[in-house]
């Protein structure tokens, strides 16, 4: 019938209209976001072999890594510092982790004032926390 | 309640007893367009907001809640931030016409209101023609547009404003063929006669295809989706508004909305029955049909998308136009074969 479209139509937005609204209201209420989120990074420090394999792996060159040798010849991961200004959050990091010692974190609140304060010591904790600590 | 407003006028006329006629008539005519003024300028303020609502929850959004009571006061503080605004008049720009087309597209937005009656015994001015006169005023809208957007010195404004003439001009005969059927049932042009004619029952169950000509009409008339190519954001930025800012841009939304609650009110008092309706006062009930009027519009403009220039044209003198010149033979053959059945001859 002539007009079936138009009557379709409105009734949608009707529907909508009395039907909840998907916003959320951020500051107030917190996304509940799943786990594999490309928020932030957290790094296992006890699995990590210091490799170097992230570093090579970043599009970005944003992965810093120190390390040390120990008495056994062993490499010791001393600094993991990621300049998040750049970081692209593609995750080839986390994907290129041999030892999977490289996890996603739902963190997404990275903001700062600071143009230093971009870069972060993932040895030190997850990026979120060490800021909220600062 | 029934009597507040027509009390306080019966009240202030009561004060000017003893003064000269012109002065007493001078007098109740300011009243009036005061109150016009009062009721044109808080219908807007509200308007704003209820339609950034009505979007909002149409599109499963919350809409304005940050400012006052769920966000009341948001068109309080978009006032004050259009007060604020540099006034800009382009270079180049036709400076006179620029400067009062704003002004003038808000004339005949409060003219109108004279005819409207907002409830038993309030009608600000009760004449003979109220229909006509209404069509009549309303119609001089194009020609402050069409100086908007020609004053402007911009291609977008002039193709908007073109686009306006074209479009509000054929518009307007549906419009008015589709009144004509009410008319010849009320017998009469004055909008307080069409409202009493109506107290059993309503034009809208007599005229149902007028109605529906006469909603998609006004919906073109005032501009709004899915007839409101005169702006068209998305091809010529805001048509004849694109130059304008400040207080200038805000009497031309004001007049919009204006527009809109007259075509609103014009509708509810030639198809809904006008102020008629049980247990509550009758300016209520004017209000409250207004607002329904006003919420199938939003309604309508939120769902459907913009359609194009040429098929507006189309539908209008192709589809809009037979159809309300046959639904005006239909309804006076109507009317003759109802008088045939009820007094025995034509």
């Amino acid at each position: 019938m002539f007009g079936q479209g138009l009557l379709k139509g409105l009734s949608i937005t009707w529907h909508f209209f009395f039907g909840k609204a998907i916003t959320e209201q951020y500051p107030e209420r917190r996304p509940n976001l799943p786990p594999a989120s490309h928020g932030s990074f957290r790094l296992d420090r006890e699995k990590c072999i210091a490799c170097g394999l992230c570093a090579s792996a970043c599009p970005n060159h944003v992965i810093t890594i120190e390390s040390e040798r120990d008495e056994q010849k062993k490499r010791r991961l001393t600094g993991y510092r990621v300049k998040f200004g750049q970081c692209l959050f593609c995750g080839l990091c986390v994907e290129s982790c041999p030892q999977d010692a490289l996890h996603w974190q739902p963190d997404f609140e990275l903001a700062c004032y600071r143009y230093e304060d971009t870069e972060h010591d993932l040895l030190a904790g997850p990026a979120a926390e060490v800021k909220k600590g600062a | 309640m029934e009597n507040i407003f027509t009390g306080i006028a019966a009240y202030l006329k009561g004060l000017l007893v003893g003064a000269p006629p012109w002065r007493q008539t001078l007098a109740m005519g300011l009243l009036y367009l005061l109150g016009v003024l009062a009721f044109i300028f808080l219908n807007a303020i509200y308007l704003i907001y209820l339609e950034r609502k009505v979007s909002a929850y149409m599109q499963q959004r919350l809409g304005p809640n940050r400012l006052g009571p769920r966000g009341l006061l948001q068109s309080v503080a978009d006032a004050v931030k259009l007060l604020g605004k540099e006034d800009i008049i382009p270079r180049g720009a036709d400076k006179w016409v620029f400067i009062i087309a704003p002004v003038i597209i808000f004339i005949p937005a409060v003219m109108v209101y004279a005819v409207i009656p907002f409830g038993k015994g309030m009608i600000p001015v009760d004449l003979n023609i109220g229909v006509f006169y209404f069509l009549a005023v309303a119609s001089t809208t194009t020609i402050a547009i069409l100086m908007g957007g020609w004053g402007a010195n911009n291609k977008y404004a002039l193709l908007g404003s073109m686009r306006c003439v074209a479009q509000m001009v054929s518009y307007e005969i549906p419009l008015t063929f589709s009144i004509l059927g009410v008319i010849m049932l009320a017998g009469s042009l004055q909008t307080s006669q069409i409202v009493a004619a109506q107290e059993k029952i309503w034009y809208i169950l007599l005229q149902p295809v007028a109605f529906l000509i006469y909603f998609i009409a006004a919906t073109a008339e005032v501009n709004r989706a899915p007839f409101d190519l005169v702006e068209g954001e998305q091809e010529i930025i805001a048509g004849p508004y694109t130059e304008y800012t400040g207080m200038r841009y805000a009497l031309f939304y004001l007049s919009e909305y204006a527009n809109l609650v007259s075509v609103s009110a014009l509708a509810v008092t030639l198809f809904l029955g006008g102020w008629h309706g049980p247990w509550l006062p009758s300016w209520l009930w004017f209000l409250i049909k207004v607002y329904i009027m006003i919420f199938i519009f939003m309604w309508v403009r939120w769902t459907f998308p913009r359609i194009r220039i040429d098929h507006l044209l189309g539908f209008n003198w192709k589809v809009l136009l037979p159809l309300s010149l046959a639904n005006i033979l239909v309804t006076g053959v109507g009317i003759k074969i109802y008088q045939l059945l009820t007094l025995g001859r034509w």
